[in-house]
C-alpha cells in the first residue's frame, strides 16, 4: 500500500474520531459545539508533553490527552451546558481560542506559536485501524440504547424530554465528556503522526471541517459519520490544485445541505444486517417492477 | 488618563453598537444568531474601499454604496440561506449552520478572489483633533460618532415612528400573530435584513477607516454577539448599552492588562452576565412557552 | 387520600398575576377539570405542576410528598406524566421510538452499558420495546410503528402523545385540550378511551378542556378558573347552575 493511501486512511481515522464525539454532542445530542479543535489541542499538547518530557509510554501519553480533554469539558460543562443553542456555540467557539491564546503565550511549556517539533511519531495503522472501528462500534451502541434516545429527544424538544422524566443535563454533560474524551484521544494520535504541533493548526478553520463532517453525514447516523470523515478527508487530497476554493466549497456546500438535504448524506439510514436486507430486497423488487413495466407494459 | 481611555472605548463601542443592533434585529424577529453578519461588515468595508481608491468616489458616495449594497448582500443571504429553513419550520440549530456555511462562503471567496492582503482606507479626513483640556479625540472618531449616532437615530425612528417599523416590531413580539394580521411575512423579514445589512456595511465602513480591511475580519460578529448578549439579545436599546460596555471593557484591558488576552476579557464578561443576569442587562427574557 | 394538593399557588410575570392564589384537591382515582376562559391561566397551573415554571408563592403537594421546586424531570419521575396544547411530540423519531424514549424508566441499565450491551441491557431493551408496542396498539398506532411522527396526521399524533406520557407508568395524567380539533364523532371516542385508561391504568386524572361535553360526561370534580383565581369548585351539576360560572364562562354549549 502506498504511502499516499496510508496517509489518507491515517487522517481519515483521526479525523473520524474527533467526528465520533461531535457526531454524539452536535448531531444526536443537539448542542452546536463549534470550538472542537480546542479540545483537539489539548489533548493533542498533553500527550506530546508526557511523551517527550516525561517519557511517558504510548498508551499513558494518549490516556493523560483523553482524559485532560475530557476533564476540562466536564468543568467548562457547567457554566455552558444550560445555555440556550446561540450562547453555547458561541461559547465553545471562545474556549477555543481561549485554549489556542494561551497556548500562544506559555511559550516555556508549550513552545508559543512555534509549537512543538519531533515528536516522536508512535500512531501506526495496527493501533488506530481496529481502535477507530471499536469506537465506532460503541457509539453505535450507545445511539442505539435508551441513553441514545435520550439524547434524541432532548436535540427534538428539551420540554418534552423533561417531560418524560430525562435529565436533560445529566444528558448533556455526558455527551460534552465524551467528545471531549474522543477529541483528546484524536489530538494525540494527530500530534503522534504528523510529528509536530502549531496552535495555527488548532484554530476555527479545524474545528469548522470537523463540523463540516458532521453535517454532511452524521447528524442523525454513525454511519454517515463514517461515510463523511473518510470521503471529506480524502477529497482535499485528491483534489490538492484547488486546495486555496475548497473552503469556499466547503461554506457553500454547508449551506446546499441544510437548504436541500439537512439530515445529511445518509439521513438516518444505519448499516445495519437488516438495512442491508433492505437494499437488497428493495433493488429485487425495484428491478423486477422495471422488467414489467419494459416487457408487459404495466408494472 | 481613565477618562482618554473610557473615550476610546465609547468611539469603538460606537462601531460595536452599529454591528450589535443590526445582529438583535434579526434576533429578534427570527430568534437565531446571524452568524453571518460579520461578512456583510466586511464586504461593506470592501466596498467602501474599492468605491474610494478604485472608483475615485466622494466619501459620501463610498459610504452610501456600502449601506446598499450591504443592505442587498444580507436579503440575498436571506433569500438563499434562511428562507428556506423558514418555510420548512426548521429547527434553529440548521438556521445556525446554514449561517456558519454562508460565513465560511463569503470569507474565503473574498480571500480566494481578492487575497489575503491588508487594505487600508485613503485618509478621508484630516482636520486636527478635537481638544478638551487633557483629553483628545480623533478626527477620525468624531466621524464615526456623529455617524453611528445618526444611523441609530434613523433606524429608531424607523422603527418607533413607521407604519413599516411597526409591523417589524409586531413580528418581533409573534411573527405568526403579525401574519395573521395581514403583515406579509416574507416583506417584513427583507427588510430587516436590509436594514441590518445596511447597519453592518456603514459599520465596515467605519472600522475599515478606523483600522484595516481584510477577509476574515467578519469575525468582529463575535463582538456584536457579546454586546447583543450583555445588553440583552432582542433589544435595541440594551445592544448598544451592552456594546458601549464592551468598547470600554476592552479598552481598559488592552490598556491596564494586556492587549493579548482583551479577547478574553470580552468572552468573560458575557459568561458572567449571563450567569448572573441571562436576560441581559435590558433584555427580557422570554421563556419558552409550554 | 388527595393525589394532588394545591394550596394558595401565586405565580407573576412582569407584574401580571398569572395564577392567583389557586387552590385545588383531586382526589386519588378521580378525574379532575380546570375550565376556564383563554387566557385564564390553565396552562401555567399545569406548567407550575410539572415544574416548568417556579411558583412564587404556595404548594403543590403529590401523593403526599412535597414536590414545589423539584426539577420537571424529577417530578415526572415520581409519578406525573402530561401531553401538551401544542403537542409536543420527538419529530425526527418513529411512533414506536416516541413511546420507546418514555420507557425507559423501566430500564435502570448503566452508561456503560449503553456503549458495551450487557445481557442485562437486551433483556430490558427487549422489555421497552415490547411494552412501547402495547401501548401503540392500544391506541391503534400499531400498525404505523415505523412511521415518522412528523408525518402523521393531527389526530393520531395527540393520539401518539397520550400513548408515549403512559410509557412512564404514571400514577396521575395532565391532558391539555385532549379534545382540540376534534369532531363529535372523535370527542366522543376520546371519552371513552380516557374512561378506559383511566381503569385500565389506574389513573387519577386532570385535564384542561373546552369542548364542556367531555368535561360533563367525564368530570368527578371541576374546578373553574378566571384570571388566575379560583370562581368556583365542584362537582358538575353545581357548576353547570353557578352563576358566576355563567357570567365568565359558560354561555357556549353546557
Amino acid at each position: 500500500m502506498s504511502v499516499y493511501v496510508q496517509g489518507i486512511i491515517f487522517l481519515s481515522c483521526i479525523n473520524l474520531i474527533a467526528v465520533l464525539g461531535l457526531s454524539l454532542l452536535t448531531g444526536f445530542t443537539g448542542s452546536f459545539n463549534f470550538g472542537q479543535a480546542g479540545f483537539l489541542a489539548i489533548g493533542a499538547y498533553v500527550s506530546t508533553i508526557m511523551t517527550m518530557k516525561l517519557h511517558a509510554p504510548f498508551a499513558v501519553a494518549l490516556a493523560s490527552g483523553m482524559l485532560a480533554s475530557g476533564g476540562v469539558s466536564f468543568l467548562l460543562g457547567f457554566p455552558t451546558l444550560r445555555l440556550k443553542g446561540d450562547y453555547f456555540a458561541i461559547a465553545t467557539l471562545g474556549f477555543a481560542e481561549a485554549v489556542r491564546l494561551l497556548v500562544e503565550n506559555l511559550e516555556k511549556v508549550t513552545g508559543g506559536s512555534r509549537g512543538i517539533v519531533a515528536i516522536p511519531t508512535k500512531t501506526s495503522l495496527t493501533t488506530l485501524v481496529p481502535l477507530t472501528l471499536a469506537l465506532v462500534w460503541l457509539m453505535r451502541n450507545y445511539i442505539g440504547s435508551r441513553h441514545g434516545r435520550s439524547c434524541v429527544a432532548v436535540r427534538e424538544d428539551e420540554v418534552a424530554a423533561q417531560a418524560i422524566a430525562v435529565p436533560v443535563f445529566r444528558y448533556k454533560q455526558i455527551s460534552f465528556f465524551v467528545n471531549g474524551l474522543l477529541a483528546g484521544l484524536a489530538g494525540g494520535f494527530l500530534a503522534h503522526y504528523v510529528g509536530f504541533i502549531q496552535p495555527s493548526m488548532f484554530g476555527i478553520q479545524k474545528s469548522t471541517e470537523l463540523i463540516v463532517m458532521v453535517i454532511f453525514g452524521g447528524m442523525h447516523s454513525v454511519t454517515g459519520a463514517v461515510v463523511s470523515a473518510v470521503i471529506l478527508t480524502s477529497l482535499p487530497e485528491i483534489l490538492r490544485a484547488a486546495a486555496a476554493w475548497r473552503l469556499v466549497m466547503y461554506g457553500a456546500a454547508v449551506v446546499f445541505i441544510m437548504v436541500v438535504r439537512p439530515e445529511g448524506l445518509l439521513g438516518s439510514w444505519e448499516l445495519t444486517f437488516q438495512s442491508l436486507r433492505n437494499l437488497g430486497t428493495g433493488s429485487a423488487r425495484l428491478a423486477r417492477d422495471l422488467y414489467s413495466r419494459v416487457v408487459h407494459g404495466h408494472a | 488618563m481613565i477618562w482618554q481611555e473610557i473615550i476610546n472605548g465609547i468611539s469603538i463601542g460606537g462601531v460595536y453598537a452599529l454591528i450589535a443592533v443590526g445582529y438583535s434585529l434579526v434576533y429578534s424577529v427570527l430568534n437565531f444568531s446571524n452568524f453571518a453578519h460579520g461578512e456583510v461588515l466586511m464586504l461593506g468595508a470592501y466596498v467602501g474601499f474599492y468605491a474610494l481608491t478604485a472608483l475615485h468616489a466622494p466619501f459620501w458616495l463610498a459610504l452610501g454604496l456600502a449601506v446598499v449594497l450591504g443592505g442587498v448582500i444580507a436579503m440575498a443571504l436571506e433569500k438563499i440561506g434562511y428562507r428556506p429553513l423558514r418555510l420548512r419550520k426548521a429547527p434553529t440549530l440548521y438556521f445556525m449552520i446554514s449561517a456558519m456555511g454562508l460565513s465560511i462562503f463569503l470569507q474565503n471567496f473574498t480571500l480566494v478572489t481578492i487575497g489575503p492582503n491588508f487594505r487600508t482606507y485613503p485618509e478621508v479626513f484630516s482636520f486636527a483633533p478635537l481638544e478638551f483640556g487633557t483629553l483628545s479625540i480623533g478626527s477620525l472618531d468624531v466621524i464615526i460618532f456623529v455617524t453611528t449616532a445618526f444611523c441609530l437615530g434613523l433606524l429608531t425612528w424607523f422603527i418607533y415612528k413607521t407604519r413599516l417599523g411597526v409591523a417589524v416590531q409586531a413580528a418581533a413580539y409573534n411573527m405568526r400573530v403579525a401574519s395573521l394580521m395581514g403583515i406579509n411575512q416574507d416583506l417584513v423579514v427583507s427588510i430587516v435584513f436590509f436594514m441590518a445589512g445596511a447597519s453592518a456595511g456603514i459599520a465596515g465602513v467605519m472600522f475599515g477607516m478606523k483600522y484595516t480591511v481584510y477577509p476574515w475580519m467578519g469575525a468582529l460578529t463575535i463582538k456584536a454577539f457579546i454586546a447583543a448578549v450583555v445588553g440583552g439579545l432582542g433589544s435595541l436599546p440594551g445592544a448598544v448599552l451592552g456594546a458601549l460596555l464592551l468598547g470600554i471593557t476592552e479598552t481598559f484591558a488592552a490598556a491596564f492588562v494586556s492587549s493579548a488576552f482583551r479577547d478574553l476579557f470580552s468572552f468573560a464578561l458575557m459568561i458572567v452576565i449571563i450567569i448572573l443576569r441571562p436576560g441581559g442587562l435590558m433584555g427580557v427574557l422570554a421563556k419558552e412557552k409550554a | 387520600m388527595d393525589m394532588l394538593s394545591i394550596d394558595n399557588l401565586c405565580k407573576n410575570f412582569g407584574g401580571v398575576k398569572a395564577v392567583d392564589s389557586f387552590r385545588c384537591a383531586v382526589a386519588e382515582d378521580r378525574i379532575h377539570a380546570i375550565i376556564g376562559p383563554n387566557g385564564a391561566g390553565k396552562t401555567t397551573i399545569f406548567n407550575l405542576i410539572t415544574g416548568i415554571y417556579e411558583p412564587d408563592q404556595g404548594s403543590i403537594q403529590f401523593d403526599g410528598t412535597e414536590i414545589t421546586g423539584l426539577q420537571p424531570h424529577q417530578i415526572a419521575h415520581r409519578g406525573i406524566a402530561r401531553t401538551f396544547q401544542n403537542i409536543r411530540l420527538f419529530p425526527e423519531f418513529s411512533v414506536l421510538e416516541n413511546i420507546q424514549t418514555a420507557g425507559h424508566l423501566r430500564a435502570n441499565y448503566s452508561v456503560f452499558e449503553g456503549f458495551v450491551p450487557s445481557p442485562r441491557r437486551l433483556r430490558q431493551e427487549r422489555a421497552i420495546r415490547e411494552h412501547a408496542m402495547d401501548l401503540a396498539r392500544m391506541v391503534g398506532l400499531a400498525d404505523r410503528a415505523g412511521e415518522m411522527a412528523r408525518n402523521l396526521p393531527y389526530g393520531h399524533q395527540r393520539r401518539l402523545e397520550i400513548a408515549r406520557a403512559l410509557a412512564l407508568d404514571p400514577k396521575l395524567l395532565l391532558l391539555d385540550e385532549p379534545a382540540a380539533g376534534m369532531n363529535p364523532d372523535e370527542t366522543q371516542k376520546l371519552i371513552e378511551f380516557i374512561q378506559e385508561i383511566k381503569e385500565r391504568f389506574h389513573l387519577t386524572i386532570l385535564l384542561i378542556e373546552h369542548h364542556m361535553e367531555v368535561v360533563m360526561e367525564l368530570c368527578d370534580h371541576i374546578t373553574v378558573i378566571d384570571f388566575g383565581k379560583v370562581i368556583a369548585s365542584g362537582p358538575p351539576a353545581q357548576i353547570q347552575n353557578d352563576p358566576l360560572v355563567i357570567e365568565a364562562y359558560l354561555g357556549v354549549g353546557a
